[in-house]
């Protein structure tokens, strides 16, 4: 197979509530087979599918991918198409190359996970908001798994540092009637925000938090800053110029780290999609999940699934999010953890950082009590 | 609010024959901090386990040991098969959740925590039960100490069934076991007050 041309599969949506994400994380993987068909001079054959936010269309695109001897699909971006398409990887003999923050609970020895799970980004966030702003938080959440489970988890870390949550709303995907929380955010006067809406939603609660504090300091961020553990620079030009700044979120990776790493990366993105593109998390992810994906293929001399992972394990592999582990027994990556504050030009100032996380999808090892000490991180 | 459960240190006991099953099951249990080990005998005791896995397909009625009181432990069925007969088989031996096979991986978190959650929801249910049942067996008793308080202190039968209430209240016991040591005069009777 060697000699043939290099397969990847790359499945994202451009449309949809995750339409932005979709379009980010497919640029960072085309930009990823680019830098590794240069580097490498191996024939590298992207497969690109747009399955247009239709849970069917992934199967369909993942069918194709598979049947025509692609055995490595990096792709998805909410957990309901992940779940989807891995019984058909799993058929096929192939490996999903996941790269969003997820709400875990899932370990699945088809995937190799390099987006972040709840002890990777949610509880770090919880562990630098409680000692700053109390544990008397808000949840709001789109009406699906991620703002469930992220909600559900939430309400267990602050009953176990002895807090109270003071009110938990969901809207569904793509509902951007707000005010019904915001007045009720007004009222019961929460600490802080946790925000797990999704798109559209995400950005009308942003610019009606922005309009409460402009009323009300008590609700600047500032005072009751709105946490979020999925938004990214692809979306802050979606909403209103201004309107999220001070707000704070949680990520592996910021378009404005520091490092000799993703200064030289950030130059060879801009030349391939000019000087204004901010790069998001999920830009970064796609890309380290490609070439990763390309680097284990390479070096197990096969794109035998078996043969690849046996060959990412154990070792530590360069990339954009840092030195980079899989965890053979979870198949997840350990990840650094930054918290970024929206800044007046839409990107993220770090306030926060700590080095790779181990992941803990079933959150087995230290459960979800606090340390009785909290690590403070500046 | 629900808790995330957490299965770090338990002993799980895999009844079945090694196969691609078996190695998905075990590299599960590994990652979710659970030991586990796999057999194809008969189980003497519960005892060796916090959790019992049995292949519901090829079991007998030996492999698992017998059930008595809530001396069990909670029990998952490894099914393939839609056969009546082997549903049937892994309900009466108590299993309280299901993981398909061939086994995704996906499938076995759940099965574990529905399987342990209603396994002592089953305790709880049958010590109450039993607490009933007792109370019942006994409540002869509490109409013969009435009795004799009316006898001995002349009280109308509200007032003698209030006291016996009143009194096994302050000692924390139930009014079977009052009337009890009532009738056994073993001790004097209460005052009235």
């Amino acid at each position: 197979m060697m000699d043939d041309a290099l397969k990847i599969g790359i499945l994202y949506s451009a449309t949809g509530p995750y339409g932005a994400m979709g379009v980010d994380a497919r640029d960072g993987a085309m930009l990823a087979v680019e830098d590794n068909v240069k580097r490498t001079g191996r024939v590298i054959e992207p497969v690109f599918y747009d399955p247009h936010a239709s849970l069917q269309a992934y199967l369909d695109g993942a069918q194709q991918m598979l049947r025509s001897d692609c055995r490595h699909i990096v792709g998805t971006i909410t957990s309901a198409a992940r779940k989807e398409v891995i019984p058909l990887v799993e058929k096929h003999d192939g490996l999903l190359w996941y790269m969003c923050p997820y709400e875990g609970f899932e370990a699945n020895e088809s995937v190799i996970y390099l987006g972040g799970c709840p002890n990777q980004h949610l509880i770090p966030a919880f562990e630098y908001l409680i000692p700053r702003y109390g544990a008397r938080p808000y949840l709001v959440g789109a009406n699906y798994v991620w703002g469930w489970e992220m909600n559900r988890l939430a309400r267990e870390l602050i009953a176990n540092a002895g807090g109270e949550v003071l009110g938990e709303r969901y809207l569904p995907l793509e509902e951007t009637a707000v005010d019904r929380i915001i007045a009720e955010i007004a009222e019961r006067r929460p600490s802080f925000v946790l925000n797990n809406l999704i798109g559209p939603s995400s950005y009308a609660f942003l610019e009606a938090m922005k309009q409460l504090g402009e009323n009300d300091p008590a609700f600047r961020p500032q005072n009751c800053p709105v946490v979020s553990c999925d938004l990214m620079e692809c979306e802050l030009e979606l909403i209103e110029k201004g309107s999220a700044t001070g707000q704070l979120c949680a990520a592996s990776y910021f378009d404005t780290l520091d490092t000799h790493e993703n200064r030289e990366f950030k130059t060879r993105a801009a030349l391939r999609y000019g000087r204004d593109r901010r790069i998001s998390s999920v830009f970064a992810s796609a890309y380290a999940a490609v070439d990763l994906c390309i680097a284990a293929i390479l070096s197990a001399g096969s794109d035998e699934p078996a043969a690849v992972r046996r060959a990412i394990y154990g070792r530590t592999w360069d990339s954009l999010l840092g030195p980079l582990q899989i965890d053979g027994r979870t198949n997840h990556a350990a990840l650094p953890f930054h918290l970024g504050r929206i800044s007046d030009d839409n990107s993220f100032d770090i306030i926060a950082s700590r080095p790779a996380l181990a992941a803990d999808p079933y959150l087995t090892t230290r459960g979800t009590s606090m340390p009785a000490k909290l690590r403070v991180v500046s | 609010m629900s808790r995330t459960p957490n299965f770090t240190g338990w002993l799980a006991v895999i009844l079945h024959r090694e196969d691609s099953n078996t190695d998905r099951l075990e590299r599960q249990f590994g990652l979710l901090g659970i030991r586990a080990t796999r057999r194809w005998e008969p189980l003497s005791t519960w005892a060796e386990a916090d959790l019992v896995l049995v292949d519901a397909d090829q079991g007998w009625d030996d492999l698992l040991p017998p059930t008595e009181g809530a001396s069990g432990k909670p029990l998952v069925a490894l099914l393939g098969s839609e056969a009546p007969g082997r549903i049937a088989w892994a309900m009466e031996k108590g299993a309280s959740a299901i993981i398909p096979k061939p086994v995704a991986a996906s499938a076995i978190f759940p099965a574990l925590v529905m399987a342990v959650s209603i396994h002592q929801e089953r305790r709880v249910v049958a010590d109450k039960l039993r607490h009933l049942e007792q109370r019942v067996r006994m409540r002869p008793l509490v109409h013969a100490a009435v009795e004799k308080l009316r006898a001995v202190r002349g009280l109308d039968e509200e007032r003698a069934y209030g006291m016996l209430r009143d009194y096994a209240m302050q000692r924390r016991l139930t009014m079977e076991q009052l009337a009890a040591i009532v009738l056994g005069g073993a001790e004097p009777l209460p005052e009235v007050g």
